[in-house]
């Protein structure tokens, strides 16, 4: 009989306690509370965490091999400050940045008009589509070791693999727009006496824009993973390479400098992204 | 194909008056999940020049059916849709058609939907020309102060204002339309249909009108085809016996005007009853 009593008795005093500590602690607590929904408050709350993590890396009592292992915040720091002023960072961040963008630019442009061909064309794609599907469910990074043996350790084939990989999602929601395209629609501008060249140009064109749109958002973090992998698998610049070059050195701190620049770089990425789509929604929809 | 071929010979003959649509023996069935769906049993139709031709029926009797062959996006099941004696084969660019679900384009705004086809090679206008046209249009359909509005913007009622805009101005010589005023008051109504029976006299268009509306399509027309429940099939055609041209406004008053509003009425009421499954 005790242990449900005791029970019943816990519940009852949470049940009481409840109310009681809204009513009379509402005071600090709410103004807290207020404090984290404002917008200074969150970052405060997002600094004050970050810096108790921090603090918490520095200073906490571990052995020595689990130091090195797990290096510390202001050995980080320095490496990065170092790399900052002897140009490290900057010559493999250029690098990095390069063969992204180039390998986006080539996939973008290959994969839109690729995909407007095949979207028009309906037999074409209907013969190749098989090929296609194949070659879009293929992890393109499983071509690297491929491409190096091609292209070389050099640049060439890392903006080949990003190229390929922004090519295979930008030509498939390219095609989706085409094909998506309001039959009616299509129908309303032939009887008016349009061309197929007009229709095209008049209709297929606009409708499929926000596809590819949503196609060339997605690349775009696609694009830096693949060249961070392409990095890591063969390469003699990059953050990628970085990161492998450190590790392969057992060179702990200068392997979590490169990640944290690679974070740096992806949330500046994202960031961007987001400023980009709030403006372009405008006057896609 | 022999029992078309006399109808055909009347067709041919110079003693009949040529028509501009003429559906012969055309039947459309419809696969749906395997199942076959007789959307209208064959149909022998006649429309003349310059005539304005009212289909009335109930929901889901094949009058969209009947305006989609005429404009050639459907091919008739058997049977067959000639246009000036030809068959149609394919899109059918002699004809306008406003669809029943408006087909305007959401990135542009209500006055380059409504130019676009202007901006067709066969329909090339000079751009002051162009612009020029379509304020009148503008004008005309009542969409003045919403020139650059996008659809979304507008209304049911103006996006249909819009569409028909968009298909008047380049002046077809047939016109198809869908139940082109179902989402409009009445008052606003009325204006359409002055506008619409302006146009369409002046320019001797002959027009296809679909509706549900008998009062409309008793004020427009010239002939009416009461159409039965599915699978369609024409119950009767009624002669309007109203003399042109007609005051919008006022003509519903009328004493003959209302007895042909029953004739109408008579007929369509059974199958309206049966037909209001959709
Ligand atoms: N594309 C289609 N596929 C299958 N069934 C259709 C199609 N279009 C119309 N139907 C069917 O054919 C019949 C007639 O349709 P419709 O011509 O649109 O009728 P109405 O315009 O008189 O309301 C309806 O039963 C409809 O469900
Ligand atoms: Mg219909």
């Amino acid at each position: 009989m005790a242990p449900p009593a005791t029970q019943s008795a816990v519940v009852g005093t949470g049940a009481t306690r409840l109310p009681g500590a809204v009513g009379s602690g509402s005071g600090p607590q709410s103004s807290l509370e207020r404090f984290f929904a404002t917008s200074a408050g969150r970052v405060g709350a997002r600094l004050l965490l970050i810096a108790l993590i921090l603090l918490a890396w520095e200073y906490a009592p571990v052995a020595r091999a689990t130091r090195f292992w797990m290096s510390s915040p202001s050995a980080i720091l320095g490496t990065l400050w170092d790399w900052l002023f002897d140009g490290t960072i900057w010559a493999h961040l250029e690098s990095t940045l390069l063969v992204m963008s180039e390998g986006y630019v080539v996939g973008c442009v290959a994969g839109v008009g690729i995909g407007f061909l095949l979207g028009f064309f309906s037999r074409l794609s209907r013969v190749l589509a098989p090929l296609l599907a194949g070659f879009y469910a293929l992890p393109k990074i499983a071509l690297a070791p491929l491409f190096v043996i091609l292209l070389g350790v050099d640049n060439s084939s890392k903006i080949a693999l990003v190229a390929v990989t922004v090519f295979f999602l930008v030509l498939t929601s390219t095609i989706d727009g085409v094909r998506e395209v309001d039959r009616n629609t299509v129908n309303a501008l032939a009887l008016m006496g349009a061309t197929r060249t007009e229709i095209i140009r008049k209709v297929l064109i606009w409708a499929a824009l926000p596809w590819i749109f949503t196609g060339m958002r997605l690349a775009v973090r696609y694009a830096f993973t693949t060249t961070l992998l392409a990095e890591l698998i063969a390469a003699n610049r990059g953050l990628g390479f970085l990161i492998e070059l450190n590790s392969g050195n057992f060179n702990t701190t200068g392997a979590y400098a490169a990640i944290v620049v690679v974070i740096i770089c992806s949330v500046l990425l994202t960031e961007l992204l987001s400023r980009l789509e709030s403006r372009m929604s405008h006057w896609v929809s | 194909m022999n029992d078309l071929t006399p109808a055909r010979a009347v067709a041919a003959d110079a003693g009949t008056p040529a028509a501009k649509i003429r559906l012969l023996c055309a039947e459309k069935t419809f696969q749906v999940r395997g199942q076959d769906i007789e959307a209208l049993h064959p149909t022998d139709l006649d429309i003349r020049p310059h005539e304005f031709m009212a289909l009335v029926g109930p929901s889901g009797c094949g009058k969209s059916t009947i305006l989609n062959m005429m404009a050639g996006l459907m091919r008739p099941t058997a049977g067959e849709v000639l246009y000036d004696g030809q068959p149609v084969t394919g899109p059918n660019r002699r004809v306008g058609y406003m669809t029943q679900k408006d087909t305007l384009l959401p990135w542009r705004t209500t006055k380059d939907n409504i130019r676009i086809a202007l901006e067709l090679k066969s329909h090339a206008t000079p751009r002051a020309e162009a612009e020029d046209r379509v304020r009148q249009m503008i004008e005309l359909v009542g969409l003045k102060g919403f020139e650059n509005h996008t659809p979304a913007e507008l209304s049911g009622g103006m996006r249909k204002r819009a569409a028909m805009a968009r298909t008047l101005i380049y002046e077809p010589e047939t016109l198809l339309m869908d139940e082109p005023f179902g989402a409009l008051d009445s008052q606003l109504k009325l204006l359409m249909l002055d506008q619409l029976q302006c146009l369409t006299q002046h320019r001797r268009m002959s027009v296809v009108f679909v509706t549900h509306d008998l009062g409309e399509a008793i004020t427009l027309s010239d002939r009416i085809v009461v159409l039965s429940a599915r699978p369609g099939r024409i119950r009767a055609i009624h002669d309007v016996k109203l003399e042109r041209p007609r005051d919008v406004f006022k003509v519903r008053f009328t004493p003959a005007f209302s007895e042909q509003h029953e004739r109408l009425w008579d007929e369509l009421k059974d199958d309206i009853i049966k037909g209001t499954d959709v």
